[in-house]
């Protein structure tokens, strides 16, 4: 066809040209993303009224939100229970991978149409959360007596008021084969810095890997990071004053704790840096590392891996000889439970979390998982949990690291601890991370 | 629109298709001017999904990239162009990952190319080895990118894993490595599982290409008594141009997206050392940056167009000096 014989006016072309511009543009508009709203930010979407005591029958149908694949069978013996007892209820268990529902889960619960009854993990999504109004204040409900007074941290907003009940309790510092350690004759967990050492030289010369590290993964790479600046930080809140800028990643006691990390390097297995949790594990079950640098949440992997030996908690205490620790573990209340305020079946979902607060059936959630839970009164069944209660009444701090609630930023904080315990010098570690701390820090 | 113009110059025009020479164009009905309207019916699924999935993602993620929107509030602010801004002072994440990224695209369009193209010349005669190889290379490529990853996760592994293991039965210790744990090497050791993913299915173009030149070629340059690499030259090389510049293109792209083996090779590992931009991105969104991951995310579009270019350009340049 030529030019001359192309015909007046607009062709099937343009028209189909113009079609898709105005329906891109309509489309876009009609979309007008997350509201049309300009200036301040809204405020924090918690609601100022305390909604009272449950009361009513549980009879609806709700959706429980979490990542817990390897408690579904669990959970699901508990759920028909909680459905005989209360006939007409159902729940369902919507369960999403945990890197998921660390990435996605606030943006799928927030229409309500998922997660009645929702969870959350501690730190960066309970505070986003909160901070989008997602959970309901439950400080005037009366089964969060249930729970032990001092894990619920975690689950209270900066005024302190309750939204979420922590209700699996680990303790993120190393585990210990007690069989080994004994026999490089410690009875019991050394008490500071040059004892830790000492231990970990014994073991050493001994044929051991002291301590198995999971370095290329930063979920587990990290927990030690908890027990290193426990006893180091000047005070309870120092790392929540390195994301505001008020101490920094190259302030004194930061960089004795990396120097701290530094002399652990002889002491962590061959390529650390490149090593994944499983073989770690794997290394702590077969007995070829002593202690494993995760926490009590792999007391049960590691007896599925065939760990025959009593296991015990062992944190490095990293204060000097005949100095007193401020603390003796660390301890983090995660999975914190709570109830979607954009759900439409708040009773059914406050009984629910009411049911599973009742001593008896926490139990048999705490023995079908292996995991201690903040409840109050629980009878633990499992050997390892039995021999691990007694870090329920221990002075443990609430694990420092997720006081950063910044992903990059507790990455670079946490990845300068993993640099120099992989060889790099402690001030350019620091130096690194405190640039990332000065360009992630809102302002 | 301006109305057409009534003075013409030149020839006659030819008269179109279902229309009378001479016969008035106003006279013409709709339907002769435009098609039959079930015509516009039969693109429209596909437009409807192109405008959801493609133009209003791209058009929203120029409106986040101004805003400080954190991916979930009711409102935001507009902070012009704020996000840009940090991004062009060098953070140092985002300088990193683009670094990883670059290195990481390098190697692979370098060697996946390369181990192509060379696979494809040895396999390209049917016989049944070669079918056999051929099968046996493009395995990979069938297989997902999750299994991929979690297969090298174990080949990788510092402690118990295959590469060292086979390195130290051979008496190579001094080679072994943790591999991704390594801070300066571990974006290579991506590369390399990338390269083996995806060579199989560069094999395949490579081969179409060469199927396609023409014996005579071959024969007529033997005659002249030509030698095996002035052949390649002189005779391979430019007729499988097209076929090189696809392959370029696509492995570029390819490499530059790569994010699911990162994810399924252990993440991220604390030093950072396997952060690429799709990673980055992912974790800025993740981090509640909703504003500032759109940011990244039109720079991210705005490299990959550029190098795209820049290598159609290469191609283009090479095939014309062929």
């Amino acid at each position: 066809m030529t030019e001359h014989s192309r015909p007046s006016g607009p062709s099937r072309r343009r028209l189909l040209r113009a079609a898709v511009a105005g329906g891109t543009v309509a489309t876009a508009a009609a979309c007008a993303g997350p509201g049309t709203t300009r200036g301040p930010r809204p405020g924090t979407g918690a609601p100022s009224d305390v909604p009272p005591p449950v009361s009513g029958r549980a009879t609806d149908h709700i959706s429980f939100a979490h990542w817990r694949a390897e408690d579904k069978k669990i959970l699901g013996e508990l759920i028909d229970d909680f459905t005989r007892r209360n006939p007409g209820s159902k729940v369902r268990q919507d369960i999403s991978p945990a890197q998921d529902y660390q990435a996605n889960a606030l943006q799928r619960l927030k229409n309500g149409s998922i997660g009645d009854v929702l969870t959350a993990f501690r730190g960066a999504q309970f505070a986003d959360m909160l901070k989008a109004g997602l959970f309901t204040e439950l400080s005037a409900q009366t089964f969060a007596d249930e729970y032990l007074p001092h894990y619920s941290r975690g689950g209270r907003d900066e005024a302190g008021r309750l939204f979420g009940l922590p209700y699996q309790l680990v303790f993120p510092m190393p585990l210990a084969n007690r069989d080994l350690l004994e026999k490089a004759g410690y009875d019991k967990a050394p008490q500071n810095w040059d004892a830790y050492l000492d231990l970990c030289d014994k073991l050493k010369s001994r044929g051991k890997v002291p301590l198995a590290w999971p370095g290329a993964e930063p979920g587990n790479a990290g927990q030690l990071f908890n027990a290193m600046v426990m006893n180091n930080a000047p005070g309870d809140d120092a790392c929540a004053r390195i994301a505001s800028g008020k101490a920094k990643v190259t302030d004194d006691w930061f960089l004795k704790v990396l120097d701290q990390y530094a002399q652990l390097r002889p002491f962590v297995q061959q390529k650390a840096g490149g090593t994944q949790v499983e073989p770690a594990q794997q290394m702590f079950a077969k007995g070829t590392a002593a202690m494993l640098a995760t926490g009590s949440y792999h007391m049960a992997a590691v007896r599925q891996l065939g760990a025959k030996f009593p296991i015990e908690l062992v944190p490095p205490i990293t204060v000097d000889k005949g100095e007193r620790p401020r603390y003796v573990g660390t301890h983090n209340a995660t999975f914190i439970l709570g109830v979607n305020a954009a759900g439409k079946h708040s009773t059914t979902a406050l009984r629910f979390i009411e049911y599973l607060s009742d001593p008896a059936v926490a139990g048999r959630y705490a023995n079908g998982t292996a995991q201690h839970l903040t409840v109050a009164g629980v009878t633990y069944k499992d050997k390892d949990l039995r021999d691990t209660q007694h870090w329920l009444e221990r002075r443990t701090m609430l694990a420092p690291r997720y006081q950063i609630e910044d992903i990059d930023m507790l990455n670079a904080v946490e990845g300068a601890c993993a640099k120099v315990l992989t060889g790099t010098s402690a001030g350019k570690a620091a130096e690194a991370a405190q640039r990332v701390v000065d360009q992630r820090r809102p302002g | 629109m301006s109305a057409p113009s009534t003075v013409r110059t030149g020839p006659a025009p030819t008269p179109a298709r279902g229309t009378s020479a001479g016969r008035p164009r106003k006279h013409r009905g709709w339907r002769q001017r435009f098609g039959h309207p079930a015509f516009y019916l039969f693109p429209l699924p596909a437009l409807v999904v192109y405008v959801i999935f493609f133009a209003v993602p791209t058009v929203q993620a120029f409106q986040y990239a101004v805003t400080d929107w954190d991916g979930y509030s009711a409102g935001y602010r507009s902070v012009g162009l704020d996000n840009f801004e940090q991004l062009a002072r060098g953070d140092d994440l985002f300088v990193n990952a683009m670094t990883n990224s670059l290195k990481f695209m390098l190697v692979v369009v370098v060697f996946q190319t390369l181990f192509s193209l060379v696979l494809a010349s040895m396999l390209l005669r049917n016989s049944r080895s070669s079918t056999l190889l051929r099968a046996v290379f493009f395995l990979p490529t069938i297989l997902s990118s999750v299994s991929v990853a979690f297969v090298w996760k174990f080949i990788y592994d510092p402690n118990f894993g295959l590469a060292n293991s086979a390195l130290k039965s051979v008496g190579l210790d001094s080679l072994t490595s943790s591999f991704l744990g390594d801070e300066g090497k571990a974006i290579y050791f991506l590369a390399i599982t990338q390269v083996w993913f995806h060579t199989g299915q560069m094999m395949v173009i490579f081969i179409a290409g060469l199927q396609q030149i023409p014996r005579e070629l071959y024969e007529a340059a033997a005659i002249d008594g030509v030698g095996r690499w002035q052949r390649f030259r002189h005779v391979t090389w430019p007729m499988i141009a097209p076929a090189t510049g696809i392959v370029i293109a696509y492995t570029t792209i390819q490499s530059f997206k790569a994010f699911d083996l990162v994810l399924g090779l252990g993440g991220n590992p604390p030093q950072g050392s396997l952060d690429i931009l799709s990673t980055r991105i992912y974790t800025s969104f993740a981090d509640s940056r909703f504003g500032y991951a759109a940011a990244e995310s039109i720079v991210f579009m705005a490299v990959i167009a550029l190098v795209t270019l820049i290598q159609r350009r290469t191609v283009k340049l090479t095939q014309s000096g062929a």
